[in-house]
């Protein structure tokens, strides 16, 4: 039977607690093509790949795969059946070097013993072709996260699969990597295999993809071909808004004689981040750029306590405090949003109720328990004022989407009321929809008197929302400036060569 | 990705200093250092004999046989408490069954093996499909095997059956040659069936963890077990079959435990399961999981017999001196763990 497709998949529809997460959607995808899937955060994408890939199980709908109906299992049954995944968190096993990672649960045997010598010879023939020349047989823990991606996709695509999903595969990789991937992909594509691929970048999906389907809210909106759709119009049908609507942002109102809520002098510490000073104004969004390593996260650190300051000094409404760690931050009324949210933010066994409560409680000490009642209104507030996607305040965070756990721990300091809001790339890895939103609220969090550093690597975010920006370029602070006028040209030319690149600025 | 053109096949050197195998150095090497000061202090009344050293084996050769077990659960991740309470019934279920049921030893034993690895994969289907804690089902399942050791009788049985005995006493003694002919080494050394029970279990075991996919399955889960279940690893079986695995380990102690004192008692090896979990930790081997190998628990056994040496041949100090040492190598092991551990996670490429 001539069929062009290799899968389809038909009306497929997910019940969750509370909630449809897929309903009737349809998805096909030919061989020897990229096919992107695209929606905001919560729109179904990651649930129609894990029905997929036999983790979780469709209430209703047909997949097939070669003219086959199939339902899969479980993961390992998915990859019996050809569907081979590179999921966003990386999936494997530190412990194991490069090459058993490659191999792991297929080793090439002989004489009932495993091969070891193939499995290596094999693995570094492998990791070649993705350009990598890399010693396959140190444990995969000693290499960065891209390479360790790269190993991930590396065992995907020695599967044999006739689909490989990969699933913000990108996210983690500088732009060589990502041009080493696509070329990968390429050939992949011409040697006929079906590629199903998810990123919140759409310039990527521009290069890469031949078509696209769209998902909103579990709904399908569309399957294009990549020339159907310009970028606006694609972003238009995920979010269900116009751009405009979106990006319709005012900085936030700086009243110029504003106090200066928060000063930091000459703070450093020796050998991390030496002598950075800032001044914030009430009600300001200060926005802090620089390359990953250039001490912004560690400056945040150090005015959040967590890292205590060797040099200098920080004055909260003008008068000098000691902060030496997290608790004499929050006491000063500072909240800080770490950036790795799975690591520092998130307790993902706890209700979204209790992970809200959390910092607030902490402020008002043990002693002083927040009322269920209390816990209920602040969340239901919060989840309204957020658009939080969930049925009710008790669904586990773990359970949410990454923008949705990114607005929760959001909730969770501005329940706090603090008086400043440091948030560590608190958009990283969320869709275009969720970023705006997130962006929103610093902005009102401003006009509300409150005051806001913002540490974002997307040079477009900060000169969108800051007041002032702050430069960061190896440990130091290079530049101060205005956020009302400048380009990011500016800003990368701060970046490349320093200080000096400023006068050209001004001048 | 700075290392693109930097990096390639690991040196000799590199591979040597891997960091998983520190701890199997650290192992050997302390084990040398004691070594060596038992043989400058006691040298002189037989410390260095070839007779002492094989006795560190056949002294401990029980615990050896199950740490093999229990590294293997160790890796996993998980843990096994019963060990020691399986043990103890096979020896209960051995002296009962020959003593008073005039049952033939081998059938007893046989008997022994269907328990123990029932009772093992029971716990590893509990864990892994029922989502409890190793800890607590293992501690169930030590409960319930002292239990039944009790029930079955709560005073010491002696072991007498003609099969046992010649199986207890069968011995190859080293000999060497003098003038033409073969004669004992003096002092005496032998090694018994328990010697070879051991070395044997320590072989397979090893064979077993880097030769088979099932072994190395064992070290995926304990990396990382939801990784394993997404790189299609066959999660549940590989845990279900360790603790099965482990249980085959306890009994085959267990009989082991009986040759050595034929006799079987409810309350044998009280606290057993801790000396074969700290040998394998000793020997490199992380309660964390996905780390461990079978020659740090080889060491690991003979590090811990070492001790009980040395205050043998001193004469003076009291026996519960090995357990504070042993405490205090175990605390300095662990610390030496989670230092390798941190340095590692700090250093990427």
């Amino acid at each position: 039977m001539a069929n062009e497709y290799i899968l389809e998949m038909k009306q497929i529809e997910i019940q969750f607690p509370g909630v449809k997460a897929l309903d009737k959607v349809d998805f096909n995808l030919k061989a020897g093509e990229v096919h992107s899937l695209l929606g905001e955060n919560g729109a179904g994408k990651s649930t129609l790949i894990k029905c997929l890939t036999g983790v979780n199980h469709k209430d209703a709908g047909q997949i097939i795969l070669d003219g086959k109906e199939i339902t899969p299992t479980s993961p390992q049954d998915a990859i019996s059946m050809g569907i081979s995944t590179v999921f966003q968190e990386i999936n494997l096993c530190p412990n194991l070097t490069v090459a058993e990672n490659i191999f792991a649960g297929r080793q090439p045997m002989k004489h009932g013993q495993v091969n070891w010598k193939e499995i290596n010879k094999r693995a570094e023939e492998l990791m070649l072709r993705f350009h990598m020349d890399i010693d396959v047989t140190r444990p995969l823990y000693v290499y960065s996260t891209a390479i360790q991606q790269m190993v991930s996709i590396a065992r995907a695509v020695d599967i044999q699969a006739k689909i490989l999903i990969l699933d913000e595969p990108t996210s983690s990789l500088d732009d060589n990597e990502v041009k080493l991937l696509f070329e990968v992909m390429r050939e992949l594509k011409a040697e006929g295999m079906g590629i199903i691929f998810i990123t919140h970048f759409l310039d990527q999906i521009y290069q890469i993809s031949d078509r696209m389907t769209i998902l909103r809210n579990g709904h399908l909106i569309g399957s294009y071909n990549i020339d159907e759709l310009s970028k606006v119009e694609l972003v238009t049908k995920m979010v269900g808004k116009d751009m405009d609507t979106i990006f319709n942002l005012k900085r936030a109102n700086v009243d110029p004689d504003a106090p200066y809520m928060l000063t930091a002098s000459h703070i450093g510490i020796k050998g991390s981040v030496e002598d950075v000073s800032i001044n914030l104004k009430k009600g300001e969004l200060m926005g802090f750029a620089g390359l990953l390593g250039s001490g912004r996260t560690e400056t945040a650190e150090m005015l959040f306590g967590v890292k205590g300051t060797e040099t200098g000094e920080i004055k909260k409404n003008e008068q000098t405090v000691n902060i030496r760690q997290p608790h004499d931050a929050i006491a000063n009324k500072i909240a800080f949003c770490p950036e790795d949210r799975k690591r520092d933010g998130i307790i993902g066994d706890l209700t979204i109720r209790e992970n809200i409560a959390l910092a607030l409680q902490a402020r008002r000490g043990f002693m002083h328990p927040i009322s269920r009642k209390e816990q209920d209104e602040l969340s239901d507030k919060y989840i309204k004022a957020l658009g939080i996607a969930t049925p009710d305040a008790e669904k586990k965070i773990g359970e949410l989407s990454g923008g949705n756990q990114q607005k929760v721990i959001l909730a969770r300091w501005m329940a706090t009321n603090p008086d400043v809001l440091i948030l560590d790339e608190p958009t990283r890895g969320i869709d275009v929809g969720a970023k705006a939103e997130i962006q929103r609220l610093m902005l009102e969090m401003c006009d509300e008197g409150q005051s806001v550093i913002f540490i974002s690597s997307e040079l477009d975010e900060i000169i969108r929302c800051s007041n002032r920006i702050e430069i960061m370029r190896d440990r130091r602070k290079v530049a101060e400036i205005n956020g009302e006028n400048c380009t990011q040209q500016d800003i990368l030319n701060i970046i490349a060569e320093g200080a000096s690149a400023l006068e050209e600025v001004k001048a | 990705m700075a290392n693109k053109t930097s990096s390639k096949r690991q040196t000799f050197w590199n591979k040597v200093f891997n960091p998983n195998f520190i701890m199997v150095y650290a192992a050997i090497l302390i084990f040398l250092i004691i070594y060596a000061f038992g043989a400058i202090m006691y040298g002189n009344v037989g410390f260095t004999t070839l007779r002492t050293f094989i006795n560190m084996f056949l002294d401990n050769s029980y615990y050896g046989i199950s740490a093999v077990g229990m590294t293997m659960v160790l890796i996993t991740g998980g843990i096994d408490l019963s060990v020691a309470a399986v043990a103890s019934l096979t020896g209960m279920i051995i002296a009962y069954g020959t003593g008073v049921m005039g049952i033939h030893p081998a059938i007893c034993i046989l008997f022994s093996f269907v328990v123990g690895i029932g009772l093992g994969l029971l716990m590893g289907a509990t864990i892994h499909y029922l989502n409890v804690p190793p800890f607590i089902t293992t501690l169930t399942g030590m409960f319930l095997a002292r239990g039944v050791c009790s029930l079955i009788s709560r005073e010491s049985l002696t072991i007498s059956h003609p099969w046992i005995d010649s199986l207890a006493s069968w011995k190859i003694y080293f000999k060497h040659y003098v003038d033409g002919e073969w004669v004992k080494v003096k002092p005496i050394a032998f090694i018994n069936l328990n010697f070879i029970l051991f070395i044997a279990m320590i072989l397979i075991g090893f064979f077993i963890l880097q030769r088979t996919r099932f072994g190395r399955n064992i070290y995926a889960i304990g990396g990382n077990e939801q990784s394993a279940k997404l790189m299609g690893l066959p999660v549940g079986k590989t845990k279900v079959l360790v603790y099965g695995f482990n249980g085959f380990c306890s009994v085959l102690a267990g009989v082991a435990y009986a040759l050595y004192v034929k006799s079987g008692w409810n309350l044998s090896l009280q606290g057993g399961e801790l000396e074969a979990i700290s040998s394998a930790v000793i020997g490199g081997t992380l309660l964390t999981g996905g780390v461990g190998n079978m020659l740090g628990t080889l060491v690991g056994v003979l590090l811990k017999s070492v001790i009980p040496t040395l205050i043998t041949f001193n004469g003076n100090l009291l026996s519960w001196w090995g357990k504070i040492a042993t405490g205090v190598l175990l605390l300095i092991f662990i610390s030496i763990q989670t230092f390798i551990t941190n340095y590692t996670a700090r250093k990427k490429i």
